[in-house]
């Protein structure tokens, strides 16, 4: 039974410590850990460093070796210090068991809650880029399916013509993952880029550019300079949105 | 006795709160890298279709500009069509509710028009065939 005055007053040390002692011994680690627990000046559990545990095991009965800051709370018997590591475990190991599901929930619901803006930075990111991408092979690919009369009529010269041509082998030989894949690879290097950049302050770098990003932003040049040379292929070229 | 247990769930809460807590935390950071490398192949991939269709598109129209005849009016009017669908997409909002309904037009159209231009136009990765494709 719970003594009169203890149920619904303030938790206090003693109170604690009088109270537990009476439900069983057999579970007297409460009344240590929690009195510990009082104790902490923060009111936290302050984790202990795991090496204690290590000391503990190698060193049972050398506690005055330790120079933790918590040591004037340890018993001054070996056994009961010994005791009361064993406890400080089972603490751990319930603190870091609660801590766990707590954090794989949190990792989780944070996730959740910034996925979708995420998203959107990526997309921002790369969808200009796929666009650009995606002209050169569309402007190409129909441009190759044309009757040869109506090709002439849009591209003047042959070597214009045949330049077309290979830009579209060239292109249509990459699957949309290997684009995206020297994409990536472009954004990786881009940012070891800047980072050397940052670092040696150096401002010519454009040349240090990772040549695989440079092969899309390539075809796409061509492809501009191709569409400017042949004044009746009216392309969009600038994403106007 | 309550006072034992009361506390006792206490801290256990408290500590379900302070993983929860750095979790959350932890989450956000690797969400949002998480998200982004989802968006930057999502973003590539609706940008490369997008680009797709314009460059076939501008072809068709250019080639419609110097001989108005080389396609039949449905053709020409299938391409108008496409033409309006791209510019209605909504390119730098992914979060818009149309997206899905324009980009599934845009597909239908474009498998019509190449139907009766009897073209095949098609990339690696292009969503239709990319379901074949996917297999192996």
């Amino acid at each position: 039974m719970v003594p009169d005055g203890i149920a619904g007053t303030t938790i206090s040390p003693e109170k604690i410590n009088s109270s537990s002692r009476r439900i069983s011994m057999d579970h007297n680690f409460a009344d240590e850990l929690y009195s510990d627990i009082l104790k902490t000046p923060n009111g936290e559990s302050g984790p202990i460093p795991s090496g204690n545990y290590e000391q503990s095991n190698s060193h049972d009965h050398e506690l005055d070796n330790f120079s933790h800051d918590d040591e004037s709370l340890w018993g001054s018997s070996p056994e009961e210090g010994t005791n009361q590591y064993g406890m400080e475990r089972e603490w751990q190991r319930r603190h870091d068991q609660f801590h766990t599901i707590g954090y794989r929930d949190g990792v989780t619901a944070g996730k959740e809650a910034s996925a979708q803006e995420g998203f959107n930075v990526g997309f921002k990111e790369s969808v200009g880029v796929g666009y650009n991408w995606g002209l050169v092979r569309g402007v190409t690919s129909a441009l190759a399916c044309l009757p040869n009369g109506l090709k002439e009529k849009l591209v003047e010269t042959q070597e214009d013509r045949d330049k077309f041509q290979s830009l579209y082998e060239s292109v249509h030989s990459l699957s949309t993952t290997d684009a995206l894949k020297l994409f990536h690879d472009g954004i990786l290097s881009n940012k070891s880029v800047e980072h050397s950049e940052s670092a040696e302050a150096g401002p010519n770098e454009a040349g240090l550019q990772d040549p695989s990003f440079d092969l899309l932003r390539n075809y796409f040049g061509e492809l501009e300079s191709l569409v400017h040379r042949s004044p009746a292929m009216e392309v969009n070229i600038v994403l106007d949105h | 006795m309550e006072d034992i247990f009361d506390s006792s769930l206490n801290l256990e809460e408290n500590h379900l709160r302070e993983g929860y807590n750095e979790g959350y935390n932890d989450g956000l950071t690797s969400g949002i890298e998480e998200g982004r490398q989802v968006g930057l192949k999502h973003g590539f991939e609706i940008g490369e279709e997008l680009g797709f269709y314009r460059g076939c598109m501008d072809v068709w129209t250019s080639a419609i500009r110097v001989d108005p005849n080389c396609f039949s009016s449905r053709i020409r009017k299938s391409i108008k069509t496409m033409d309006n669908l791209v510019k209605k997409y909504p390119i730098s909002d992914p979060e818009n509710e149309s997206v899905n309904e324009i980009m599934d037009s845009l597909r239908l159209k474009f498998r019509s028009v190449c139907a009766s231009l009897n073209v095949k136009l098609e990339y690696s990765g292009y969503p239709k065939s990319s379901d074949a494709n996917m297999e192996f």
